[in-house]
């Protein structure tokens, strides 16, 4: 199936790439935009991979699966927009100590809502939203963070809990 | 005394070792606040691990086919020679669009191409503090950073402003393939962006340095620039006499305008 898939793409068949995207797009979406930390930035994501994977296409061995193959190519052009970002930002807080200010919410003890979360975990401050959303959402470890982020294990860490304790401060639960 | 922010972060984790668990729990149960914590701490990790799939917006897969069928279209031209011409030459097309319809996709995914890879980051408020530390350095970067902060927009206003002026003219000549309600619904919708672009332009024009005016200017260009290619995506599907794909668009048109 996949493999058909695959060579019906290479051969240049847009419905089979449609098949492709309608599978996946869903995963990608959601991971670009929670990288990023907003749907706008996480829909021109979802352009730039997908048509990164339809020049791509070509690479793929069959080694994993396609869905593998596609979320490591996501996850890495994620990854690469989240560091252009950041030195971008770098340039202008070099020299002034940027730690993030927030006014909590008042304490609510009502379950969280999704969308409160979703909205939650978008103002989270460049640098935990990251690892929160690979360390907590996606599930990698914190070894695993700091190699996809290029810090310490020790800094992933430091960031997810600080990410926690923020997402509190947002929900209300403090 | 309690225990530190990230050892609770580790015991709601369930990452302690047992001897520190033991102590933890021991704390626990005699410390209201740090239980309150730790409380907070599971309830948002559960809602994290709940958390489901977001879905695409609808006008994606037609931005992207566009941009895929123009890249294809571009490569069978380059292959075929410079004077192949501006019919369509690629077999698995031949018959199944027109010229215009052609033409009207590609100059669509050129907008695309021109607007995809060029984003503007506004800084946020938080990450950059209203009241910069003493001295002179850090008040010399500030202002550097600041002008150049309005430059980028400038430029980024510029590009959008050029994006936009394309895709408008694709639509304003082509809309008479729309129905009439279609069409005013359309024009309704750029009419409320239009407005709200010229408040955001108003207020960064006034208070240059605030991150939500050039924030909410920016996403007034984002959104006329996605609304105008939901246009010639929609108009393009129906030339091509796909009612499926048209229905799929002004779903998304309908469901944007709730």
């Amino acid at each position: 199936m996949t493999v058909d898939l695959v060579a019906s793409i290479q051969a240049g068949d847009v419905d089979a790439f449609e098949a492709l995207y309608r599978q996946h797009s869903a995963k990608i979406y959601t991971l670009a935009s929670r990288m990023a930390g907003s749907p706008e930035d996480g829909e021109d994501l979802l352009q730039e991979i997908f048509l990164q994977a339809y020049r791509k296409i070509g690479s793929f061995k069959g080694d994993s699966a396609l869905g593998t193959w596609l979320y490591r190519l996501a996850l890495n052009h994620c990854l690469d927009y989240v560091r252009s970002r950041r030195a971008k930002m770098n340039k202008l807080t070099d020299t002034l100590d940027a730690e993030t200010s927030f006014e909590p919410a008042a304490r609510r003890d009502t379950p969280i809502a999704r969308m409160d979360l979703e909205r939650a975990v978008e103002r989270l401050p460049e640098g935990c939203r990251e690892a929160f959303v690979l360390h907590d959402v996606e599930g990698f470890d914190h070894k695993e963070v700091a190699d996809l982020l290029g810090i310490a294990e020790g800094t992933s860490k430091s960031q997810v809990f600080k990410a926690r304790l923020k997402l509190r401060g947002f929900l209300g639960k403090r | 005394m309690h225990p530190n922010e990230t050892t609770l972060n580790e015991y709601a984790d369930g990452s302690l070792g047992a001897a520190e668990r033991a102590g933890v729990e021991q704390h626990l149960a005699a410390c209201a606040s740090c239980r309150q914590l730790v409380d907070d701490l599971r309830d948002i990790l559960r809602a994290t691990g709940e958390l489901e799939p977001l879905d695409a917006p609808v006008r994606a897969w037609p931005r992207l086919e566009r941009a895929i069928r123009m890249e294809r279209e571009h490569a069978t031209r380059v292959t075929a020679g410079p004077h192949s011409g501006d019919a369509v030459s690629d077999p698995a097309d031949a018959g199944s669009y027109r010229t215009y319809a052609t033409w009207l996709a590609a100059a669509a995914a050129l907008v695309l191409a021109a607007v995809v890879g060029m984003r503007y980051t506004p800084v946020r408020r938080a990450e950059a503090p209203a009241v910069a530390p003493a001295g002179a350095t850090a008040s010399a970067t500030a202002g550097g950073a600041a002008e150049s902060i309005e430059t980028e927009l400038r430029q980024a206003e510029a590009h959008y402003e050029n994006a936009i002026k394309g895709l408008e003219a694709i639509a304003t000549t082509e809309r008479s393939e729309l129905d009439p309600r279609t069409a005013a619904t359309l024009q309704k919708n750029l009419a409320v962006i239009d407005q709200a672009i010229s408040e955001s332009r108003a207020a960064v024009r006034s208070e240059p340095a605030s991150e939500p005016a050039q924030q909410s200017l920016i996403e007034g260009f984002k959104a006329k620039i996605g609304l105008l290619q939901d246009t010639v995506a929609l108009i393009n599907e129906m030339r091509k006499g796909n009612e499926a794909g048209a229905a799929r668009i002004v779903s998304g048109l309908k469901q944007k305008g709730n």
